[in-house]
């Protein structure tokens, strides 16, 4: 032991003062550099990791916006679709009873311009039968010449019988 | 004549003095000692190269700590950039040997320390300042004693590292796992008292307990061997690499050396890291409780069976 503490000088006054120079260089090193910069990096760290964890509930949000977005636009669609689908529907019974009510009109129009033309038809020929019966009885009377009330029942025997 | 005379006795002188120049400088002699040099003295304390250039280190490290401290930025700098990298870089080292990211933040302090301290000294050592020192008798004539040599190429400063991590091991797994099961690693009373209490259940514990009890004084045994082993390879790396390069230089003194360098400046690196690495394993070993394990490996094997 005495041989190895003089060849390697071993001196115990040394051995003390080589460990307070690494205890110097522990406290300065751990209060001026790795307790403040771990304290600097663990801040960035954590706000990184905030970072990240908003993106990540960000991206959450936008991906829920989306989808609901999504759905408002789909549901807007189907209504859009069902009211376009009613109105559709709507508009065609409408059509229909327009058309409906067109064609009764149409038709009470034939009809009444019909019974119209009828009602002429027969005045016309009620009249062209007046006419036809005064002309023949005048005609009758200028030939025989004379009046005869028989001539004229005849006549109108004779045409109601046409 | 007076002139003459005058002439003679100078050139006398310049011959005396010419004479004596070319003696001092053949008898001038620079050996790596196995030992660091006394530079001066301090009354009874002697200051040593390696002592100095300890200083020399302690200054660099609390220069460049104030340096950083006061260019502290979110967004970091060069140096603060620098630093940032090589913490991050050594906590997941030190995470590998630890398993767990609190011991490593525990550790970690002290063992960065050591590394920087280790570190600095080393490259201190080889920086090319021989130039600068003292000349001084010595046993075989005038001797020249450089300022600077590197702290861990002295036993002293390796020791005082060794010792502080086997001593620092300690105390922090005192802190740890508490006074009683660090006791118990060395002096396992806690083994011997199993004797009594479960001799019915295992008759073998009476074999057993004295061979664990007679493994906690090896365990003794083994931190002054940590010690040993700790301070004489650092002191071996570093001091054979003076002496490879000193060597190297009184070969061939141009280009030769540089290769030598380069691998010095590396191994001064990686004495640092294996320094340090050992010293986060044991105090990882220190703060780590056998019984715990043994429990949990006891229980493991009643729910396997």
């Amino acid at each position: 032991m005495d041989s190895i503490i003089s060849t390697f000088h071993i001196d115990w006054k040394i051995i003390i003062a080589q460990g307070v120079n690494f205890g110097i260089v522990f406290v300065v090193l751990y209060i001026y550099a790795l307790k403040p910069l771990s304290k600097l990096m663990k801040e960035r760290g954590d706000k990184i990791q905030k970072g990240i964890d908003d993106a990540k509930v960000n991206a959450q949000v936008l991906e829920k916006t989306n989808k609901e977005y999504e759905e408002v636009l789909n549901k807007a669609r189907k209504e859009a679709n069902d009211i376009f689908q009613n109105g559709k529907k709507d508009a065609e019974k409408k059509k229909a009873e327009m058309l409906e009510q067109a064609r009764l009109e149409v038709a009470n129009l034939i009809e009444g311009g019909k019974k119209t033309l009828e009602a002429e038809k027969i005045k016309m020929v009620a009249d062209a039968k007046g006419e036809i019966v005064s002309l023949v009885v005048k005609t009758a009377e200028k030939i025989l010449g004379g009046k005869d009330s028989s001539y004229e029942a005849k006549a109108i025997k004779e045409l109601n019988n046409l | 004549m007076v002139q003459k005379e005058a002439k003679e006795i100078i050139l006398e002188i310049e011959k005396d003095i010419k004479i004596k120049e070319e003696k001092f400088e053949s008898e001038i002699a620079h050996e790596v000692t196995l030992f660091a040099e006394p530079v001066n003295h301090l009354g009874d304390f002697t200051i040593t190269n390696a002592l100095l250039t300890s200083w020399v280190v302690v200054g660099i490290i609390i220069i460049l700590s104030i340096a950083l401290r006061t260019r502290l930025k979110e967004v970091p700098g060069k140096l603060q950039n620098l630093f940032e990298v090589i913490i991050d870089g050594a906590l997941s080292l030190c995470d590998q040997v630890t398993n767990s990211r609190a011991l490593s933040i525990r550790i970690f302090p002290i063992a960065i320390s050591a590394f920087f301290f280790i570190l600095i000294n080393n490259w201190l050592g080889i920086v090319p300042l021989g130039g600068f020192g003292l000349i001084e008798d010595g046993a075989h004539g005038l001797a020249f004693i450089p300022f600077l040599r590197g702290g861990t190429a002295d036993i002293n400063t390796t020791i005082a590292l060794a010792v502080m991590a086997v001593v620092g091991a300690n105390i922090f797994g005192v802190f740890s796992i508490g006074l009683w099961k660090t006791f118990n690693k060395y002096v396992n009373l806690k083994a011997l008292g199993e004797i009594f209490t479960k001799f019915k259940k295992e008759p073998t514990i009476i074999i057993v307990a004295p061979i664990t009890f007679f493994v906690g004084l090896i365990e003794i045994v083994g931190e002054f061997a940590k010690i040993a082993s700790l301070s004489f390879r650092l002191f071996g790396n570093v001091f054979a690499g003076e002496v490879l390069l000193a060597s190297m230089a009184a070969l061939i003194a141009y280009a030769v050396p540089i290769p030598f360098l380069f691998l010095e400046i590396l191994v001064g690196v990686i004495q640092a890291l294996i320094f340090s690495i050992l010293l986060v394993v044991y105090f990882t070993i220190s703060a780590s409780d056998h019984d715990e394990h043994n429990e949990e490996h006891e229980e493991h094997k009643v729910s396997h069976a």
